[in-house]
């Protein structure tokens, strides 16, 4: 991992893919998301699709356990509240008046499994895309650059701002600022936290823009690239029936949905 | 190749300016040393030896400021990056977080450039070898140490192959290696690269031992301007809040001669 | 107050060792200088000393407190600790709220934390400037402040992270004084730097590690005086006793008086010869 990024660097195919085509990918797995009908859809292409790319990736590990940790909160809470609020007839369980039904367990489930999918998909992109060659790929097709910078940049200094507020934490807890519960507590280490980690960030700003000057950020010069991405004729084939089949399966959706 | 006649100049909003009448005529392959106290001038001139004043900072100026000849005010930054290069104090600000790589952090302002990929490679690897970091080329720029981050950031401005370095304190948040590093670096681009270095230091015994000539400033004024033993040897630099080494103050109360010694050589040589 | 360290061994979660076996004892009213390179462990050492870190294994002890059972906040009353960047810490709208900041989170009565802050400013030579904003200074005297706001919680202890970083001449002198000042009045200091010149000058005692132990330790005449280990632990001499080297004279001179004696001195002897 690099900064804020969860890029896992391996040397595996579905890396070397364009950024573009797996974000075709990405938009496949949200229309899938969207459109696919049922749990046993939904679940077939997460196993059927995801899954084998993770592994193709060398990725599978750290693939299935960053779902359980984004996914796993919303099965968990999706299956509570549409369990027990969704209605249905097939009663599994009471606590008190509240019935837990079966139809709401599924819908629940359901849910949860149209998450994992769309989120699956962005993971996978993520993890096995560096940020700069996604922005790179986009900003060769029109992507302002600048944006691009601005997103890039937030990623990798994160943890530094994080570093920087235990720094903050430390100096303040030995000025005598005891660290305790309570919203009122709370409240009072608002200011000696968050004022300087401010302050101190924009201090920085004059001197990160000239440094960007000094690297010619603003120059009238087309920019050009370090690395090129590589690209193929297939891939970008596949990355055309991807596209079709997502804007497929949401217009299929949709003629259901008015039938 | 940069100068100054009877420059002056005035940040926004403020009336005290902030160079005073400066007179300054740098030429190629110098390696040239500003000392000076704190709010004497020397980040200033730093700005406005590398066009960013009044380029970046607005404000008034007068007087005369030259580059190679022409007006520094009708040029732009676009057009100076590729040759005049600044290097600040804080090692992590400079680094522009938008890449993952050393290599690719220096490639980045050759991007902006639009510099052929071939180019950039080759220029890489020689910034790499001229600040010798070479071992950290496939490195996060940001899980290196201090010293080794400014020596990143150096690179990157060297890679933009500029005939003049500026820069402004790059040692004052270093540790003693990461100074020595930097200073070694510095000297061989003098040397082998004939690149005008001009730096803004407070650690003395460095700047005597390698440049050539050394500027005082005080209040916004050139003080003294010579060479290192004749300037940083004065009594002068105790009024300016610059100091002396050791060595001078030791040999001043031991010695009666013209130049008392700035660098440890000249100390022994002195008091043999 | 005395400050006692016995047998400690600090583990980073990352599985570091950063100090190894660390026995130390400082007593009250000393000046003492931790010196070595980067990563030798000397912020994790005195990280210990407030609580900011926990010992692994072994005891630190402030006065006759166990480190252990009090909270960072609790041993703010007996040790106070400058960081190395000041803006880490300045939140205030005025000099004098900022400094009046650690006072009274100690619970000092009004008219006590008024009387610390005009007393602390005075000793950074800030008293002129009590109602200005902090970041109305520039950065160097940020650090002043910052000090003044250290030295207003009236701690017995005071540690301080690399005092005259990014100082020019005058700010050196102003810490200079600064230091003197408080160590006349018997509080106990303990400093880390790479400013060797200004440690020789200051410090009474020497430690320098290497790879989280105690490479040697001692007067800081002796300490200077040994080169070979000074070398393994990166640490150069300060100027003075480079130059005393450099002339094969005998002796440490520390201090710029020192240096004029012992070479008049090594000159006699010298001569009648």
């Amino acid at each position: 991992m690099r900064g804020g990024s969860i890029y896992i660097e391996r040397s595996s195919g579905l890396h070397w893919l364009h950024p573009l085509t797996k974000v075709a990918l990405t938009a496949l797995c949200f229309a899938s998301a969207a459109a696919l009908p049922g749990l046993p859809w939904l679940l077939a292409l997460f196993v059927g699709l995801l899954l084998p790319l993770a592994i193709w990736g060398r990725l599978t590990g750290a693939f299935l356990k960053a779902c359980l940790l984004v996914v796993g909160p919303f099965v968990l809470s999706l299956t509570i509240i549409q369990g027990f609020f969704s209605g249905g007839e097939t009663v599994l369980f009471k606590l008190g008046r509240f019935a837990f039904t079966q139809e709401g367990l599924l819908a629940g489930l359901t849910f949860a499994a149209r998450l994992l999918v769309a989120l699956g998909g962005t993971l996978l992109l993520m993890q096995s895309t560096p940020q700069p060659h996604l922005m790179q790929a986009l900003t060769e097709r029109g992507f302002p650059p600048r944006i691009a910078y601005v997103v890039l940049t937030a990623i990798q200094i994160f943890p530094s701002f994080q570093d920087r507020a235990q720094v903050i934490m430390d100096a303040q807890q030995a000025r005598g600022l005891e660290l305790q519960s309570g919203l009122l507590n709370r409240a009072r280490l608002l200011l000696p936290m968050v004022g300087p980690l401010i302050l101190g960030s924009v201090m920085d700003v004059s001197e990160r823009a000239m440094a960007l000057e000094a690297r010619a950020f603003s120059s009238p010069a087309r920019k050009t690239s370090l690395n090129t991405l590589a690209d193929s004729l297939l891939q970008r084939a596949v990355r055309w029936l991807l596209a079709l089949a997502a804007a497929a399966l949401l217009l299929w959706r949709l003629w259901s949905a008015l039938q | 190749m940069i100068e100054l006649k009877k420059f002056s100049y005035w940040y926004p909003g403020t009336e005290q300016p902030a160079l005073d009448r400066v007179s300054l005529s740098i030429a190629e392959g110098e390696f040239i040393g500003i000392v000076g106290a704190n709010g004497a001038g020397k980040s200033t001139l730093c700005y406005a030896l590398s066009g960013f004043v009044p380029h970046f900072y607005n404000g008034e100026t007068e007087g005369q400021h030259t580059f190679n000849g022409q007006d520094m005010a009708s040029l732009d930054l676009g057009q100076l990056a590729g040759q005049v290069g600044l290097v600040f104090q804080n090692p992590f600000n400079q680094i522009s977080g938008a890449r993952f790589t050393v290599r690719e952090e220096i490639a980045f302002g050759l991007e902006n450039l639009g510099l052929p990929q071939s180019e950039m490679r080759a220029r890489i690897d020689e910034a790499l070898e001229l600040v010798n970091i070479q071992d950290l080329a496939e490195r996060s720029p940001f899980s290196v140490s201090g010293g080794q981050q400014q020596r990143i950031a150096i690179a990157s401005i060297l890679a933009m192959q500029p005939r003049v370095l500026v820069l402004d304190e790059p040692t004052s948040q270093l540790d003693p290696d990461g100074t020595r590093d930097m200073f070694t670096a510095l000297n061989k681009l003098v040397s082998t690269r004939k690149i005008t270095v001009i730096l803004a230091e407070h650690k003395l015994e460095w700047l005597a031992t390698f440049c050539d000539r050394v500027i005082a400033l005080g209040g916004g004024k050139l003080r003294a301007e010579g060479s290192p033993q004749a300037v940083l040897s004065s009594e002068q630099m105790l009024r300016l809040g610059v100091g002396r080494t050791q060595y001078s103050e030791a040999a001043a109360r031991l010695l009666r001669t013209k130049q008392l010694p700035v660098t440890l050589e000249q100390a022994k040589k002195a008091l043999k | 107050m005395n400050l006692r360290v016995e047998g400690v061994s600090f583990r980073y979660p990352s599985g570091v060792l950063a100090l190894d076996g660390i026995d130390l004892a400082i007593p009250s009213g000393q000046l003492l200088a931790i010196l070595g390179e980067n990563g030798a462990g000397k912020t994790t050492l005195v990280k210990l000393f407030n609580g900011l870190l926990r010992p692994s294994q072994g005891k630190v002890y402030i006065g006759d407190w166990d480190s252990a059972e009090h909270t960072t906040a609790a041993l703010a009353r007996r040790v106070g600790f400058l960081f190395q960047n000041p803006d880490d810490q300045l939140f205030e709208r005025t000099l004098a709220r900022e400094v009046g900041y650690g006072p009274r989170n100690l619970g000092a009565s009004e008219a006590e934390v008024k009387r610390r802050v005009a007393r602390a400013l005075k000793l950074v030579g800030l008293h002129d400037m009590a109602e200005a904003h902090p970041y109305d200074l520039p950065q160097p005297q940020r650090k002043l402040l910052a000090l003044a706001a250290t030295i207003a919680m009236d701690t017995p202890i005071l540690v301080l992270d690399e005092p005259t970083i990014g100082q020019d001449e005058v700010g050196r002198g102003a810490i200079s004084r600064i230091l003197t000042d408080l160590h006349r009045m018997g509080r106990t200091l303990i400093m880390i730097s790479h400013d060797m010149d200004f440690c020789a000058e200051h410090a009474q005692r020497m430690l320098v590690m290497l790879n989280g132990k105690i490479h040697v330790e001692g007067t800081t005449e002796d300490v200077m005086g040994q080169t070979k280990k000074l070398d393994e632990a990166e640490v150069a001499p300060p100027q003075l006793v480079r130059l005393a080297q450099a002339l094969k004279m005998p002796g440490t001179p520390l201090t710029v008086d020192d240096f004029v004696d012992e070479y008049k001195q090594w000159r006699k002897k010298k001569k009648s010869k």
